[in-house]
Order: C-alpha cells, then structure tokens, then sequence
C-alpha cells in the first residue's frame, strides 16, 4: 500500500512546476496552462486525501474544481484571443494598461 | 517494492517530467501535447487512489475537451514560436536579484513543506475492506445529488456564465459595432464607446498595422526587462 505522502510529494511538485511557470514564463498559453497545472495538484491533494479517510467527499470537491477550471481556461482563452486581435501577439508584458 | 510503487513511480516521474516540459518549451504547441501527457499520468494516480470515475472525468475533460480548446486557439492564433517577445537582457545585478529572490522564496516554501510533512504521521490509508466501489460513479454521484446539490446547481450557473462571458468577450470589433448600431445607439453614444462605424472602419485599414482602437490601450514602446 502506497503511502498518502508519496501523492502530497507528487502534488508538491507539480504545484511548484505550476507556479514557477506562472511567473516566469511571458507567453500568456504558458501561463494559462501553468494554471491548470497548480489546479491539478490540488486535485490530487483532495484525492489523496478522500482517500487516507475512505471519504468521497474529497473526489465530489475535485469534480467541482474540474469544473471550475474549465471555465476558467475557456474565459481565459477568450481573453487570448480579444488580447491578440488587439495586440498581435501573446506576451503577458504587453498588459500594462493599468499600470501606466 | 510492489507492482504499485513501480506504477505510481513511473506515472509521478511522466507527470513531473511533463510538467516541466511544459513550462520550459518555447512552442505553445510542444507544451500542450505535454500537458497531455502530464493529465494522462495525473489520471492514472487517481486510479491508484481508487477514484476510477475521477480518472474518467480527468482524461475526458482534461485531456479530451480542455486540451481540444487551447490547440485550437494556439492554430486559430498563428503564435510564432517565441510569441513576438523583443529580446533585451536586464543588467547583472537586476538578474541575480530577480533569480536569488526566487529561488529564497522557493527553498524557504519547500523548507516549510517538508517540515510540515515530516512532522505528521500519515497512515497509509484507511481500509476500504467493505466498500469495493469506492470513488465509482454512483458513489460519487450518490453524494453529487444529495449533499453537494446546491454546490451543483451553482457550478452550473458558473458554467453558463463562463460560456456567455467568453463568447462576449472574444467578438470581434465590427461585431461590435454592428450590434451597437441594431440596438438603436445614439451615434454620439456609440463614437464615445469606442464604436463608431467609420472610425472602426479606419482602424481596421489604417497604415499603422493591424492594431485598431482595442479595449487595452495601445502598445507600449518600453519593451520588455524580465527573464525569459
């Protein structure tokens, strides 16, 4: 039998992946997948969990985060595209209209 | 070292290994199709936790929808390779304190991690010796309908709203005007909104480029200082 730890490590992992992706990369797709990546990691931290307690709670959380991520990729993606209309290109440095 | 160890270890490595492709190559292409790769290997833990319909829902939607749609923008999109960025390296010293923050950052979040692990004592699970269909779909479902139903009900509604809010947000400009000018707004109204007929018409062909009047502003000339 598996340890529970073994699927936090995982998760850990692709979180930090996740989030470095998120600030290091300019490409707004990196990013917005980088994204998922984190929210995966979630995921498997709620399944692992609904696990170690013999729960499902836990899976009926990760179906919702499912979800919820696939609406954010989808309003994200339309920003993509209304951002490269405007732009003609993806880079996230090109977002500082509130800035300046 | 049992027949799950090997499984689990070979699926964690694919996912970690994918992950990182993801984020370090240049073409947004090369990183979704390992993005693929890193659902599929994340779906084949849940089995290992015994959420086979989990798994389903993750390979289906995941790898099926959501990865259908970022490839389809990405060709809709025509991204070169590198995005269009403007190469100009920041100075030495911008760079060794951009990069040692983080990796602070980074190893003081891992330092805290592991010493939280550590401290615990996590069983390795409890027995399911009386529930074989744990994480199967009725049992999932089963509380789906009943405890979670509002929660339900509401993700649904999210849905709905991402649904319209994305097909309003990616119109194009002339779509726009267009309905401006069928809903019945006054033409000063509509020159105000960014709207108007000619003025949108001009932009769309004017000698500066392919960038008419946009809801983000115009370009900016200050280039880029970061790191890749």
């Amino acid at each position: 039998m598996l340890p529970i730890t073994h699927f936090l490590y995982l998760a850990f992992a692709l979180f930090i992946i996740g989030s470095a992706g998120v600030l290091l990369r300019r490409n707004v797709l990196i990013v917005l997948m980088s994204v998922e990546l984190m929210l995966n990691a979630g995921n498997i931290v709620l399944v692992a969990f609904a696990r170690m307690w013999g729960n499902t709670d836990g899976q009926v959380l990760a179906m919702f985060t499912i979800a919820v991520a696939a609406a954010e990729a989808a309003v994200g993606l339309a920003i993509v595209v209304s951002l490269f209309r405007s732009r003609t290109g993806t880079d996230i440095d090109d977002l500082s209209l509130l800035r300046d | 070292m049992t027949g799950q160890h090997v499984v689990f270890y070979a699926f964690a490595a694919l996912a970690v290994f994918g992950a990182l492709a993801t984020v370090t190559r240049r073409n947004p292409v090369v990183a979704a199709v390992w993005l693929v790769a890193t659902f599929v290997a994340v779906a084949a833990c849940y089995i290992l936790l015994s959420a086979t319909f989990l798994a389903a829902i993750q390979v289906l939607v995941y790898g099926g929808a959501m990865m259908v749609l970022f490839v389809f923008v990405i060709m809709v999109l025509d991204v070169d390779e590198r995005g269009r960025v403007e190469h100009r390296r920041p100075s030495r010293i911008a760079r060794i304190g951009y990069y040692g923050s983080l990796v602070a950052s980074g190893g003081f979040l891992v330092w805290v991690l592991l010493g939280t692990l550590a401290r615990q004592y996590l069983k390795p699970g409890a027995d399911l010796g009386g529930r074989p269909d744990f994480g199967s779909a009725e049992d999932v479902g089963q509380l789906l309908f009943t405890k979670y139903l509002f929660a339900f009900e509401a993700v649904s509604l999210l849905l709905l709203a991402a649904v319209i809010g994305t097909v309003v947000v990616a119109r194009s400009h002339r779509e726009r005007v267009k309905e401006a000018v069928r809903s019945g707004m006054a033409p000063e109204a509509r020159v105000a909104a960014g709207l108007g007929e000619h003025e949108g018409e001009a932009g769309a062909i004017a000698p500066g480029g392919p960038t008419p009047i946009t809801d983000f502003g115009a370009p900016s000339a200050t280039g880029h200082d970061g790191g890749n």
